[in-house]
């Protein structure tokens, strides 16, 4: 535990050091002294809040290029939805069909599900909710603009199918 | 004369309109819900609106404010919804 | 270069047409959620479009790596902060149970949570 501890430390204390380099942009010796003392005191405070698992389980060839596979697939589907959305909105009609849906998923581990719920309140269209833990299968409450299907297996698969099998590939 | 001015400014005005445009929601939202989205919405075209500026102007200071407005923003609206949440 | 004036025109075009139909939608639309699906269309696809816009501004036009790196790490930290936001928002709006249009007849939610 202990150990698992500073290395949430270390890899937090590197991101908000990246951070600071991409956002000062400026190599002089007291901007990097600066960026030291303050990632190090951030990372005092908010480690133990950011990082629950595993922090290395990410760096692994075959998850790596599951990320990135999924950088284009994500830019796919949030372009769809937005044209979606925006044609619903442009409309005179107005034709929405608004309803809450809950959806069964696989994923299990904390950063596979706030990545695939992140992923679907981006997508214009629907909103998670909440999720809740039902039966050894965690649930998630969608807000959908267009409810098509009231099955949950059904509906599902229209909102999260290809998102759900991108974020397998990287999470458990 | 490297720069595109016409774009920039003609886009930031058009980000300027449609924020006055939100603000009809902001007024009128019949609850408290509706005028945090509007002010949202509002917060997040003003960093764009900044980001344009300091593209125009040439300086990247703009786009230090524009970061510290928009991390205002999601404070404010986590706040402000954590605090509807425990109202009820 | 006129390329490069063509792909940022292009981009801005995205932008502020996305943002315009977020904000008609915000106008429009009938009740909080659907308002609410509306403006992640305005910060979404509106911001990101003038934000890699400005971008490629900044690496090719203006020769300035600070404001290329810098609006890249903007658009980054609205892509991680607004759905965290809009989440927050609408539970707290059904916990303290805005008027939500059911037209579907589909409320699962307010089923297994009575008031």
């Amino acid at each position: 535990m202990s150990g698992q501890r500073t290395l949430g430390f270390v890899s937090t204390f590197i991101l908000c050091f990246i951070t600071w380099i991409a956002f000062t942009l400026a190599f002089t010796v007291q901007e990097i002294l600066g960026g030291l003392i303050v990632s190090f005191l951030v990372s005092l405070i908010s480690s133990r809040f950011l990082i629950h698992e595993d922090p290395l389980y990410l760096f692994n060839p075959s998850r790596l290029l599951g990320a990135l596979a999924y950088i284009p697939l994500f830019i796919r589907e949030l372009v769809k939805a937005n044209i979606d959305v925006a044609k619903r909105s442009l409309n005179p009609k107005l034709p929405i069909n608004p309803g809450i849906v809950k959806v069964p998923t696989e994923l299990k581990s904390e950063y596979g599900l706030a990545m695939l719920c992140n992923s679907i309140t981006l997508t214009p269209g629907t909103i998670s909710m909440d999720i809740v833990e039902e039966g050894g299968k965690n649930q998630i409450y969608i807000h959908w603009i267009d409810v098509q299907s009231k099955n949950p297996k059904e509906a599902g698969d229209m909102i999260k199918g290809s998102l759900e099998s991108g974020v397998r590939r990287i999470w458990k | 004369m490297t720069g595109f001015n016409v774009e920039l400014t003609i886009t930031a005005a058009f980000y300027g309109l449609l924020c006055i445009a939100l603000l009809y929601r902001v007024i009128k939202g019949p609850h408290a819900v509706d005028r945090v989205i509007a002010g949202d919405s509002i917060d997040s075209m003003t960093v764009v609106i900044m980001a344009l500026f300091g593209a125009l102007s040439n300086r990247a200071v703009y786009f230090d404010m524009a970061l510290i407005v928009s991390l205002l923003g999601f404070i404010s609206t986590v706040v402000i919804s954590r605090y509807l949440e425990g109202r009820s | 270069m006129i390329l490069l004036r063509i792909i940022i025109d292009a981009l801005f075009l995205i932008g502020g047409f996305f943002a315009l139909a977020g904000v008609v939608g915000v106008i429009r639309m009938p009740d909080s959620y659907c308002r609410m699906q509306a403006s992640t269309n305005t910060a979404t696809l509106g911001a990101l479009g003038i934000l890699a816009g400005t971008s490629l501004y900044g690496f090719f036009v203006l020769n300035s790596l600070a404001i290329g790196v810098k609006s890249i790490v903007i658009g980054l930290f609205i892509l991680f902060s607004n759905p965290v936001a809009s989440h927050a928002i609408a539970r707290a709006a059904k916990r303290c149970g805005v008027y939500m249009l059911n037209k579907s007849g589909c409320d699962q939610y307010g089923r297994d949570n009575p008031q």
